[in-house]
């Protein structure tokens, strides 16, 4: 009786040292975008809170009272790691979009031959945008 | 042409004998495509010559890292890399140097091949982590240790021989054959086919079943159901060709159109960067897409 | 395979759907951006900036196509992503119905605080 051996996974992530540029854009595609998706809901849940103050809750921030609103987008914005955050965030929406462009491009029948410069250009522009936006993203915050 | 007698005191062509003087003025004429492709073939071999004068892999060995399994023998089941040093001979290929291991070494050693040179699509082989086919592969072209394993994502049968049935029946789902029924009168007519039309499926037509593409590409290997690049670009060739009437190409859009046909291609290029015969398999399947949103729209 | 036959077309109008949403949100999402952190500053926010913000038809309107667009796109990618991986069957059903309840709410939930902001409700 013969049978046949499986090897499972390790084909997949194993060998990701291998992997080329395409396989690199949709693995980064599929993670960017999870994390967008998983934003999206934070996003509204975190804005929700005009819901509370437009009933007129307020809350106390550094000995003020104001609005629920204001005081839960300020208090967040006040802490060091959200704005880091808020850092990370632009990257992975920026790279989203770019290689987004790439692969309606690609969709389209576009420059296909050209489809692995594409996506290290916009790897290198998502570099490039992130960092030119780091002081715009941390100003008026402190450790 | 070929029952007349050449005349040889006139004749100064450098053709080699056996070939049939060309006809056509295309085909005649010092700068035919003929010549300048013998032209190049000399040169390029004058260049191969000078480049393994100095190849420092003459009279060396192959470091060869060879995948082993075999179900039926109890040891072996376990599978494991044998080792083996062939030497090297200018040429070489992947599949030049397995078939010296299993002549010389060990005889058990199982892998499929038939043609050697590029055709038959039998040996598609992992060979340093990627799909290639053993007969096109040159080994000066790779870093040693070469490893050579069983194309992934499919199952191993024994050695370097995977379970093909999935990948076959993927290709017969798409019915690869040209259906026609009206035939052009007279008995002796044949269906033609326009030199651009011709020129649109060229590429789609080089297909060897190897399975490289398939065995390359992430989606095929999560989804099951998943067409694949190679059924798809089979499906492509004839969808395309206009000899075929109008409701088989919608036939054929409908089949890779069904949800595991083409949306579930991700772009990745792996496909089109394994396939030995370059295939732009992506380019194919991006256009069966656009043509399933076209006849869709349109019949809307 | 017989279901190969059916009129319609499973996926290729999710598939278009979701390009002509990329298209859209590239543009509105790169504006969002822009809007909020290089215009006027997230940390600058408060209730009175987002409700004159949001009480502009235009504004609000979309604000609220965003949402939509960017829910469907998320959920569909997500929903995608997962049909990449093999799944398959009751399993795969119960997905889908958890994703479009989990977007339904999630565009509902978006609108309504967007009327609020708004001051219609």
């Amino acid at each position: 009786m013969s049978q046949s051996y499986n090897r499972g996974l390790i084909e997949d992530f194993g060998r990701w040292k291998e992997f080329s540029a395409g396989m690199w854009a949709w693995i980064f595609h599929k993670f960017t975008g999870w994390m967008l998706i998983g934003y999206l809901f934070t996003h509204i849940a975190v804005l929700s809170s005009a819901i509370a103050a437009a009933d007129g809750q307020t809350m106390m921030v550094a000995g003020e009272s104001v609005d629920a609103y204001t005081g839960t987008i300020q208090g967040l914005e006040g802490l060091f790691i959200v704005r880091v955050l808020e850092v990370g965030l632009l990257a992975v929406a920026v790279f989203h979009i770019l290689n987004g462009l790439r692969l309606l491009m690609v969709d389209l029948g576009i420059g296909l031959e050209a489809q692995d410069k594409s996506f290290y250009a916009s790897l290198i522009l998502t570099g490039v945008i992130t960092v030119a936006s780091v002081p715009t993203f941390l100003t008026g915050v402190g450790l | 042409m070929s029952t007349q007698q050449q005349e040889p005191e006139t004749d100064a062509e450098p053709e080699p004998e056996s070939q049939e003087t060309p006809t056509d003025q295309e085909m005649s004429g010092l700068s035919s495509p003929q010549q300048k492709r013998l032209q190049r073939k000399h040169e390029g071999a004058a260049e191969r010559e000078r480049a393994a004068a100095e190849d420092d892999l003459e009279g060396d060995t192959v470091h060869l890292k060879v995948f082993r399994f075999d179900p039926e023998v109890e040891g072996k089941q376990e599978p494991r890399f044998d080792d083996f040093h062939v030497p090297f001979e200018r040429g070489m290929t992947v599949l030049d140097a397995v078939i010296y291991a299993r002549d010389e070494f060990d005889s058990s050693l199982t892998f499929r091949h038939s043609c050697r040179q590029a055709i038959c699509g039998s040996d598609a082989f992992f060979v340093n982590g990627r799909q290639r086919l053993g007969c096109k592969t040159q080994i000066s072209e790779l870093d040693q240790p070469v490893r050579v394993e069983p194309l992934p994502h499919q199952e191993v049968v024994k050695d370097l021989v995977v379970d093909m049935d999935h990948f076959y029946d993927q290709m017969h789902s798409v019915e690869p054959y040209f259906q026609q029924e009206d035939l052009p009168d007279g008995e002796l007519e044949e269906q033609r086919q326009t030199r651009e039309n011709r020129e649109k499926v060229k590429m789609s037509t080089r297909c060897i079943w190897c399975g490289a593409c398939m065995s390359s590409c992430n989606i095929a290997a999560g989804d099951n159901d998943y067409l694949g690049p190679a059924a798809i670009n089979k499906a492509y060739r004839f969808a395309m060709d206009e000899r075929e009437d109008e409701e088989i190409k919608e036939h054929r859009l409908r089949i890779v159109e069904q949800e595991h046909g083409v949306w579930r291609c991700q772009t990745q290029f792996s496909c089109t960067e394994v396939c030995p015969k370059d295939i732009p398999l992506t380019e194919h399947i991006q256009e069966l897409k656009r043509e399933a949103v076209k006849k869709n729209l349109k019949f809307w | 395979m017989a279901e190969r036959y059916s009129s319609f077309t499973p996926g290729g109008t999710g598939w278009l759907l979701q390009r002509i949403t990329a298209a859209f949100l590239v543009v509105v999402l790169a504006f969002h951006f822009f809007q909020l952190h290089f215009i006027s500053h997230a940390a600058e926010v408060t209730f009175a900036g987002t409700q004159a913000r949001m009480s502009e038809v235009g504004y609000f309107l979309t604000m609220v196509l965003f949402l939509v667009t960017a829910a469907f796109h998320g959920i569909n990618g997500v929903y995608n992503a997962l049909v990449n991986q093999g799944l398959d069957g009751i399993q795969k059903k119960v997905v889908l119905a958890v994703l479009t309840i989990a977007g339904l709410a999630l565009i509902a939930q978006g609108t309504y605080v967007a009327v609020v902001m708004a001051g219609w409700a």
